[in-house]
């Protein structure tokens, strides 16, 4: 009796496990194939004159080996008989897979990769046997790196950024309600105010850089109404002479990097109205009638009707503007470069500089800078995390 | 699609069972100028080189200068072109150990065109006793000056420190900055110190200092730095230096402003540019601090080199004579307004400033490169730093010493 039961289901078994492994052995087979092809081997194939010219087709061969053999490997786990038994378990894992595989070797591998280079000496380079040219230094990169007044330069700008940064919060907010009325034309209104959003942070960098110039920026000339006059110079040439030099706002080490975050700023505030208006758009007109029967105005409705409504926009302009101000990189590049001498550096583009900018090549420092941010980004993603998961656990 | 592909694939496979090599004759080169004349100047070495070699195969590229600082890393060892263009003295350094720059020693030695023209730049072009490029061009450092304010005032060409103080005095008394610089790429302001050290020290200190064989905080480079001083002092800099590039920094001494430029000679196109003629400009060498030191000179010279990776070593050694031969250093250089560093070649003689730069290169006891390719590029970046901050602050000078120690302690290991 038993043995007619499972009869078919055997030969089902072994028919599916024929399939499976011819699947797992092309998905090999393939990923070998993919790593083997070289661009002189297509540059043959296809009688091209230059190696260089068989970069691309040699690029697309080898991603669509890959992409067959990602797809054979499928075909063989889906055939699996331990597959089939627990689809529910293993489909969201096999959906994941791709996804997951990208993120362990481009975000997870390269963390522990950094942290190990942190206790390294090394130019960046591999010799020409493709060997790794650094040593082991152990605890080094560190000991140099809290010795270096740099280092707590480009940590004091980066607390400097977090918290100044927070400006955007409340000022955004303040526009928000001054715009959340009915004018005639409004709409051009809110987006002429969301429009520094839209520029490029580059672009915004730039305007800031050239407004700030002490030579021939925005801020100079105003400034000249007060303080200069033209004269002809010894050549007959017209030139300004000052009574007080203008300031040289990105050329100072105490306003550097106050005049890059107020250009940070700039596009920021316009974002965080932009959340606050959207969440204007949902406070409930009962409530606030309710409150206006019991006699709340001004300040007390705000604080206490319109606020607590707007928590969520709050929540996220916050969550923004923390990322936002680690993300000050692109400012400070446009704008003075780290300078002068690095006092406008935050740890991010100190470590950029260090490790990848102008060929200095310091990798295994830069990767300790990098390591020492990691760590405190950590404390920051950890606490959002197990606030999200609390907010999870008590919503369901 | 993907299995046209893997056919494809699968077809190269085989295929490269049956035969193996590429083309023989190829030739790849990789240059890093898009400035209209350099980029010129090179096209037409080329085109000439092609007309040479009809059986090559040539393929020029051609990159942004900066760019090509951070690409020549994976081109050395990824995906190496047969010639390079990169900087002799310390920057070749980590590419030169790494093994990743071809030795080049028997081309020197076997051409005699190399082993004989090239005499004062081929210690710059060595490391561990072997050669590893050949430089295209190099031009001089100096002080560029407003020869029609000079004249205004009555001052003449400074041949020592206290008469360049002097001139300084006579200029901020007519309402004129002395100099004008832009530091803020930073590596104007290393121009200055290294002349200031060359004057007051001499060319074997001031190697020490960039081999790192001596302190920052030596006696002798706090000398440098109290002349540096007394510059800043007497001999104003533009009070905006920080924010402005080299090219920024034109702007006043164009308006005349301001009277004098410690600069190299690619800068003169500029000035002329900026409206400026032959008349109103001209050039002399930074004068003599501490008399009777042999003078040495600013000279950063530009190289071509062979990866270790490439394909085709011989033609590409072919290139590299080719380049040093007189003719195309001579064309090369007339046509960017630089040196050719080969002795034998032509200069164009109707350059006041190129003449007046041969005399000074090639009558100089010593050629430095420039502190950022001197001394290795961490420290350079530090140096350099730091010289921008003593420059807008004097009284930083024993921190910023110090800290130049710490650097140097931690780069030279």
């Amino acid at each position: 009796m038993t043995s007619h039961v499972t009869r078919p289901d055997a030969r089902f078994a072994t028919s599916v496990s024929q399939v499976t492994i011819a699947a797992l052995v092309m998905a090999i087979a393939l990923y070998f194939l993919s790593s083997v092809i070289s661009t002189s081997m297509i540059q043959e194939m296809l009688g091209l004159r230059r190696q260089i010219d068989a970069r691309v087709p040699t690029f697309l061969i080898r991603i669509c080996c890959l992409l067959v053999a990602i797809a054979a490997a499928f075909y063989a786990v889906t055939g699996l008989s331990m597959y089939k038994r627990n689809k529910l378990a293993w489909a969201p894992w096999l959906f994941l897979a791709v996804g997951l595989g990208f993120f362990i070797v481009y975000v997870i591998a390269p963390i522990f990769q950094s942290i190990s280079y942190s206790f390294t000496r090394w130019n960046g380079l591999y010799d020409i046997n493709g060997d790794w040219t650094g040593e082991w230094v152990g605890l080094q990169n560190y000991r140099v790196l809290f010795d270096d007044p740099n280092f707590y330069t480009s940590l004091k700008n980066n607390v400097l950024w977090l918290v100044l940064f927070m400006l955007a919060v409340p000022i955004g907010l303040f526009l928000a309600l001054f715009l959340n009325q009915v004018v005639t034309g409004i709409r051009i209104y809110k987006s002429l105010f969301f429009f520094p959003f839209v520029i490029s942070q580059v672009v915004v960098g730039l305007i800031f850089a050239w407004a700030y110039n002490p030579e021939f920026g925005l801020l100079s000339e105003i400034w000249s109404w007060f303080f200069c006059e033209t004269k002809e110079n010894i050549m007959g040439n017209l030139t300004r002479v000052c009574s007080v030099e203008p300031p040289s706002i990105l050329g100072d080490e105490d306003s550097a990097t106050y005049g890059i975050i107020a250009a940070g700023l700039w596009p920021q505030i316009a974002y965080c109205m932009i959340l606050y208006l959207t969440g204007l758009n949902n406070v409930s007109s009962d409530q606030i009638e309710a409150g206006q029967l019991d006699g709340a105005k001004g300040w007390k409705m705000l604080w206490h009707v319109v606020l607590p409504q707007l928590k969520p926009a709050t929540f996220i302009a916050i969550v923004v503007t923390v990322i936002g101000a680690l993300r000050s990189f692109d400012m400070i590049a446009t704008m003075t470069q780290g300078g002068p001498y690095g006092s406008s550096n935050v740890l991010a583009y100190y470590m950029y500089d260090q490790a990848v900018g102008e060929g200095v090549g310091r990798y295994g420092y830069g990767s300790a800078i990098a390591t020492v941010l990691f760590l405190i980004m950590l404390v920051y993603i950890s606490y959002f995390l197990l606030r999200m998961y609390q907010d999870e656990k008590e919503g369901s | 699609m993907s299995s046209r592909f893997t056919k494809l694939a699968l077809g190269a496979a085989i295929g490269s069972l049956f035969s193996g090599g590429v083309l023989a004759s190829d030739l790849v080169i990789t240059f890093d100028d898009l400035n209209p004349d350099k980029k010129a100047a090179y096209e037409a070495a080329v085109e000439a080189f092609k007309a040479a070699n009809p059986d090559i195969n040539v393929t020029a590229n051609n990159g942004d200068r900066e760019a090509h600082k951070g690409t020549i890393r994976n081109a050395l060892q990824n995906d190496a072109p047969d010639v390079i263009t990169w900087y002799p003295g310390n920057r070749m350094g980590p590419f030169v150990d790494a093994g990743l720059f071809a030795d080049i020693s028997d081309l020197w030695a076997s051409d005699p065109n190399l082993s004989t023209n090239f005499e004062a730049i081929k210690p710059t072009m060595s490391r561990d006793g072997k050669q590893w490029g050949v430089p295209y061009s190099y031009y001089q450092w100096g002080v560029y000056y407003r020869k029609d304010i000079y004249d205004k005032l009555g001052l003449t060409e400074p041949a020592t420190w206290d008469e360049l103080l002097s001139n300084c005095d006579a200029l901020k008394e007519a309402g004129v900055t002395p100099f004008t610089i832009g530091t803020k790429f930073l590596w104007t302001a290393a121009g200055v110190f290294d002349y200031l050290n060359l004057r007051t020290n001499g060319y074997d200190v001031h190697n020490d200092l960039t081999a790192g064989k001596i302190k920052y905080t030596d006696d002798r480079i706090r000398n440098t730095f109290a002349n540096w001083e007394t510059m800043l002092d007497r001999c104003t800099f533009v009070s905006t230096h920080a924010t402005m590039s080299w090219q920024d920094a034109i702007s006043p001494f164009a308006n005349g402003d301001a009277a004098m430029y410690v600069m190299g000679n690619f800068s003169v196109g500029q000035y002329k540019e900026a409206g400026l003629t032959d008349d109103q400009i001209d050039f002399f060498q930074f004068p003599e601090i501490t008399p009777g030191l042999p003078r040495a000179e600013e000279a950063p010279a530009d190289a071509f080199f062979i990866p270790a990776n490439a394909t085709n070593m011989e033609n590409a050694k072919k290139f590299l004579a080719f380049v040093a031969t007189p003719e195309v250093q001579g064309d090369w250089n007339k046509a960017i307004g630089q040196l050719p560093p080969n002795a034998a070649a032509e200069i164009n003689t109707d350059d006041k400033f190129i003449v007046e730069g041969m005399e000074t290169l090639s009558t100089a006891a010593g050629l430095a490169q420039f502190y950022d390719r001197d001394a290795p590029a961490a420290m350079a970046k530090a140096g350099m730093e730091g010289f921008q901050r003593f420059m807008l602050d004097p009284s930083t000078l024993d921190e910023v010493l110090e800290g130049l120690d710490k650097v140097q302690a931690e780069v030279y290991k």
